[in-house]
C-alpha cells in the first residue's frame, strides 16, 4: 500500500464527494480546467486535474489538494479559481485565506496532514479515497490496486486466503462484527453450488455515509475484495446491493465493474487463472430493513424485503437457498489490503478483539463534521474532541449516539470508552455500521429516543409482532411523555416492553430497536423524570413542557429577543428588562438563540 | 437424538422443529401463525421458548428452530411467560375484536388495556398466513402492503381483487377470523367481491364459486362431468373403492 504517493507531476485533486459536489465542486473543476486549457503552451508545467471521492472533511468543503506541494484548500468557491490558478498553480504561492484553520491549535495549516483532523486517523479502507479518480481504473492500479488479487490467484490457495483473513481478526463492518474469515470458512465448507458473494451497500442509518463514500470514491477496492472472497469460497456470481438513493455510487461502481471486465479482472478465466466471476449491481428497494442480510437477499430474489429467521445461516442457505457470503462495503474494501500486506500487519492495528480500523461518519453538534477512519480502540473523546474539534458554539457535550437508529446514546462519563465492538456493546450501544451523532446540551434525550423509535416504527418491516407492535407502543408512550402526558409507571412499562422486543423479535432490527430507549433511560433517567413528574423538559425542546422566562438580572435590555420573536410575545416597559407574555409565546426558541447574555431561561410547562 | 422439553425426555430427529417434537409428546405451545399446511411463518412469535445449549440460554421461536444438538427446552419459564403475556397484550391492543385473541388474553390473565390506544374494530394480527395461502393456491390476489406500523393486508389498490377466485383459503387459514366471508342466496362475498356459487350435483348444496371451479379445472386439467362437494366426493371415492 502506498501511503504517501506524491506524484512528481503537478496534480490538483478536487473533491467530488457528495458533500463537495453539492457545494459546486464540479463547477470548480470545470472552471479550473478551462483556465488550464486556455493557458495552453504558455505554462511550463501543465497540471493534471482530478476529481476524487470524499476527503472526509465535508464541513469544510469543497476541498482541493495541490500536489506535490500538498497544499490543502477548503471552502473553495468558484470565484477563487482565478486566484488559485494565478497564484498557487503558476507561482507556487499559498493563499492564506483558503487554508484550513486547526481549531485545536488556532493555526492555519498548509497541508491537511498537519491538521489534528487527519493526523490522528489511519486510513486502510479509505486508503485511496481523495487520492484517486474513482472513474479511472489506472489510478487504482497505480496505487497497487489488484496486486492482492494476483497474489491470491497465483500464490495462494483458497484455504490460505481464508486463513489469512481469519488470522487478521477482521470482523464484519456492517454492524454485528461477525468474524469474516470464519464466515468464509463456513461457506467454503458446504459442498453445494452455485455459491454467491454479496456486497451490502444498503446504508440506511440517518447521518451515515461511510459506505457511500467508499462506493463513490474507491469502487475498485470493493470489487477486488469481492473477487478474492469469491475465489476463496468458490463463488462465481456476485451482487453489489446499493441503496437506490445513492445515484453516484451506482454510477461509479457500474463504471468500475465495466472497467474490471475490460481489464480481465472479472468475467471468464480471470487473468488466465481459470477462475470465473460475474458481478452485477442490484439497486435497493428503498427500505431500511433491506440492509438486514436476509431481507436483502429476499430483495435480490425479487420478493418483499422481509427477513427470515437465521437459525440456519446464510453461509449454508442464503440467496436462493445456496451458500452465500454477505459482507459490508467496508469489510470488502479491507480484504485486498489484508491479502497484500498480511494478517500480521493488519492485526497489529486495533485492540485485542477488534482489529484494524473503522470508518465513522461524524455528524451532529461537532465542529469537523465528516468522514474519518481511526484504529479500533481510540476513545470517543479523541474522536469527538481531537479529530472532531469539539462542540461548536462553546456548548457542552451531552451524548454521542453510535450505531445508527438502533444504537445507543453514550453519556459524557463514558467518553474515555475505547471504540471497539465489545466496549460499545457493553455500554448498551453498538458499533453498528459507523454512524456517530454528537449531541450537545440543547438536546432532549427523551425526544432523541422518540425520534429514533419513530424512525424504526416506520422502517420495521412489520412482519413480527414484538417489533411492529412493541415499537409502536413504546413510541406511543414516548410521545405521551414528550407531550406532558407521561405517567409514573411508564418507565417501568418501557423497560418491560423493551425486553420483549429485544428478545422475541425476528431480526436484528427489532432485537436492537429498544437500544435508544434503554440507554437514555439508563444514562439520562433524570430527564425522563423531569418530563413525567415535574412536567418540564430540561433542554427546552419538548414544546408542551417548555416555557421561557427572561432573567431580569441578566437582561441588558438590548431588545434583540423582542426583534427576533415571530409571535410578538416579548415586550418591555421603559427602563425595565424585557418580559415574555406566555400566552403569546409559541416556544420557538428564537429569543434563546439570539440572546448573547444567556438571559433566556428554560422553565417547565407554562401555567394555566 | 434426545432432547429435554420442560424436563421431559423426548426423541427428536435431526433438523426437526421443536414445536413438532413438543406436539408429539403432548406438550402444548401456543401458536397463531403456524399451520401444518403452511409452516415456517414465524411472525406472531407466540411460540417462543427458551433453549439451553452449551450453558447458554436463548429465546427462539419453536416453530422454526431446528433441533441439531441435544438441547434443553423450556416452554413455560418465568421469562417466556412474561414475554408471551406481553406479546398477547400487544396483539390484543392491535386486534381487540378477535375472539381467539380474547381467549388467549383471559388464559394469560392479561388485564384490560388502560395504557395503549386500542385499535377499534380490528381483528387482523398481520401474521401473513392469508397471503401465503393465496400464493399456495397460485392466485396472488392479496398481499401485505406498506411496512412498519402502517402495514396491512390488502388486494391491489384496496379494490375488490380482480384475480381473486373466491376460494376462501385466506379466510379459512386466518387464525383470528379477520377475513369476512359471507354466503347467501347462492352468492359468496369476500374482499368486497361477489361470486356466484355452484351446487353439488349430488347433494345440491352450494360449495364453490364458479371462478374457483374454472381455476382448478384449468390448473389441474380436470375434465369435470359432475360438480361434487367435498363430502360427496369422499363418499363417491369410497364407494368406488369398495365396489
Amino acid at each position: 500500500m502506498v501511503e504517501d504517493n506524491m506524484p512528481d507531476k503537478k496534480t490538483v485533486l478536487i473533491c467530488c464527494g457528495t458533500g463537495c459536489l453539492a457545494n459546486n465542486s464540479y463547477e470548480i473543476y470545470r472552471e479550473l480546467k478551462k483556465r488550464v486549457e486556455a493557458a495552453g503552451e504558455d505554462i511550463s508545467v501543465k497540471p493534471v486535474l482530478k476529481t476524487t471521492g470524499c476527503n472526509g472533511l465535508c464541513e469544510k468543503g469543497p476541498v482541493i489538494t495541490i500536489l506535490p506541494e500538498d497544499i490543502f484548500y477548503c471552502k473553495v468557491k468558484i470565484s477563487d479559481v482565478d486566484e488559485i490558478f494565478e497564484k498557487t498553480l503558476l507561482k507556487g504561492e499559498i493563499i492564506e485565506r483558503l487554508l484550513y484553520l486547526d481549531i485545536k491549535t488556532g493555526k492555519k495549516v498548509k497541508s491537511h496532514k498537519e491538521s489534528e483532523f487527519f493526523k490522528r486517523q489511519k486510513k486502510i479502507a479509505l486508503r485511496n479515497i481523495g487520492q484517486i479518480d474513482p472513474a479511472n481504473i489506472e489510478d487504482y492500479i497505480q496505487r497497487e490496486g489488484y496486486r492482492a488479487l494476483k497474489k491470491a490467484l497465483f500464490e495462494m490457495s483458497p484455504d490460505e486466503i481464508i486463513n489469512e483473513v481469519e488470522k487478521s481478526g477482521l470482523r464484519g463492518r456492517g454492524g454485528a462484527g461477525f468474524p469474516t474469515g470464519y464466515k468464509w470458512k463456513q461457506a467454503k465448507k458446504i459442498n453445494s453450488f452455485p455459491k454467491y458473494v454479496i456486497c451490502n451497500g444498503d446504508e440506511g442509518d440517518p447521518g451515515a455515509f461511510m459506505d457511500r463514500s467508499v462506493m463513490e470514491g474507491d469502487p475498485h477496492s470493493i470489487i477486488e475484495g469481492m473477487i478474492i472472497g469469491a475465489y476463496a469460497v468458490g463463488a462465481q456470481k456476485g451482487f453489489v446491493y446499493i441503496r437506490d438513493e445513492y445515484a453516484l455510487a451506482v454510477k461509479n461502481v457500474s463504471r468500475a465493474i465495466k472497467d474490471a471486465y475490460g481489464r480481465g479482472f472479472l468475467g471468464e478465466n480471470i487473468l488466465g487463472s481459470g477462475f470465473n466471476l460475474d458481478i452485477e449491481i442490484v439497486r435497493g428497494g428503498g427500505a431500511f430493513v433491506c440492509g438486514e442480510s436476509t431481507a436483502l437477499m429476499a430483495s435480490i430474489e425479487g420478493r418483499v424485503g422481509e427477513p427470515r429467521v437465521k437459525y440456519i445461516r446464510s453461509t449454508e442457505k442464503g440467496l436462493w437457498g445456496q451458500p452465500t457470503v454477505l459482507n459490508n462495503v467496508e469489510t470488502w474494501a479491507n480484504v485486498p489490503v489484508i491479502v497484500d500486506r498480511g494478517a500480521k500487519w493488519f492485526s497489529s492495528i486495533g485492540t485485542e478483539k477488534s482489529k484494524g480500523t473503522k470508518i465513522f461518519s461524524l455528524v451532529g453538534k461537532v465542529n469537523n463534521t465528516g468522514l474519518i477512519e481511526v484504529p479500533m480502540g481510540v476513545t470517543l473523546r479523541e474522536i469527538i474532541f481531537d479529530i472532531g474539534g469539539g462542540i461548536p458554539g462553546g456548548k457542552k457535550f451531552k451524548a454521542v449516539q453510535t450505531g445508527g437508529p438502533s444504537g445507543g446514546c453514550i453519556p459524557e462519563s463514558l467518553l474515555d470508552l475505547p471504540v471497539d465492538f465489545d466496549s460499545l456493546d457493553k455500554a448498551g450501544s453498538m458499533m453498528g455500521s459507523g454512524g456517530m451523532i454528537v449531541m450537545d446540551e440543547s438536546t432532549c434525550m427523551v425526544e432523541v429516543a422518540r425520534y429514533y423509535l419513530k424512525f424504526l416504527s416506520e422502517e420495521s418491516c412489520g412482519k413480527c409482532t414484538p417489533c411492529r407492535e412493541g415499537i409502536r407502543r413504546m413510541l406511543e408512550i414516548l410521545e405521551d411523555i414528550c407531550a406532558g402526558k407521561g405517567r409514573e409507571e411508564d418507565i417501568e412499562l418501557l423497560l418491560e416492553l423493551a425486553e420483549t422486543v429485544r428478545e422475541a423479535s425476528l431480526c436484528g432490527l427489532g432485537k436492537t430497536a429498544p437500544n435508544p430507549v434503554l440507554t437514555t433511560i439508563k444514562y439520562f433517567k433524570d430527564e425522563y423524570l423531569a418530563h413525567i413528574k415535574e412536567k418540564r423538559c430540561p433542554a427546552g425542546v419538548c414544546k408542551e413542557l417548555t416555557s421561557y422566562r427572561i432573567n431580569q438580572e441578566l437582561c441588558k435590555r438590548c431588545g434583540v429577543c423582542a426583534k427576533k420573536c415571530p409571535a410578538g410575545a416579548i415586550f418591555s416597559k421603559p427602563k425595565s428588562p424585557y418580559v415574555i407574555d406566555n400566552n403569546k409565546c409559541i416556544v420557538c426558541g428564537a429569543c434563546r438563540e439570539a440572546c448573547r447574555f444567556n438571559a433566556i431561561e428554560v422553565m417547565g410547562r407554562r401555567e394555566g | 437424538m434426545k432432547i429435554k422439553i420442560d424436563g421431559l425426555e423426548c426423541e427428536a430427529n435431526y433438523g426437526e422443529y421443536i414445536l413438532e417434537v413438543a406436539k408429539r409428546n403432548g406438550i402444548h405451545i401456543p401458536t397463531l401463525c403456524h399451520t401444518d399446511a403452511l409452516p415456517g411463518q414465524g411472525s406472531c412469535r407466540l411460540c417462543i421458548v427458551e433453549v439451553i445449549e452449551g450453558g447458554k440460554n436463548k429465546v427462539v421461536v419453536s416453530c422454526l428452530y431446528p433441533v441439531t444438538n441435544e438441547i434443553e427446552v423450556l416452554t413455560n419459564s418465568d421469562k417466556i411467560r412474561r414475554m408471551r403475556k406481553n406479546i398477547i397484550r400487544l396483539l390484543a391492543a392491535r386486534a381487540p375484536e378477535s375472539e381467539h385473541i380474547r381467549k388467549l388474553k383471559e388464559e394469560y390473565k392479561v388485564p384490560e388495556e388502560k395504557r395503549f390506544n386500542v385499535d377499534k374494530g380490528e381483528k387482523c394480527i398481520l401474521c401473513g398466513l392469508c397471503v401465503r395461502a393465496c400464493e399456495a393456491v397460485g392466485v396472488y390476489a392479496i398481499s401485505s402492503v406498506n411496512r412498519g406500523i402502517t402495514k396491512k393486508i390488502s388486494p391491489p389498490f384496496e379494490e375488490p381483487p380482480e384475480d381473486c377466485i373466491g376460494c376462501g383459503a385466506c379466510a379459512q387459514v386466518c387464525p383470528t377470523g379477520a377475513i369476512a366471508l359471507k354466503e347467501f342466496e347462492g352468492k359468496r362475498v369476500i374482499w368486497d367481491k361477489t361470486f356466484e356459487l355452484v351446487k353439488c350435483s349430488v347433494c345440491g348444496n352450494y360449495f364453490a364459486t364458479c371462478e374457483q371451479y374454472e381455476f382448478l379445472k384449468q390448473k389441474y386439467g380436470l375434465e369435470a362431468e359432475e360438480f361434487l362437494c367435498d363430502k360427496c366426493r369422499k363418499k363417491s371415492t369410497a364407494q368406488k373403492l369398495i365396489f
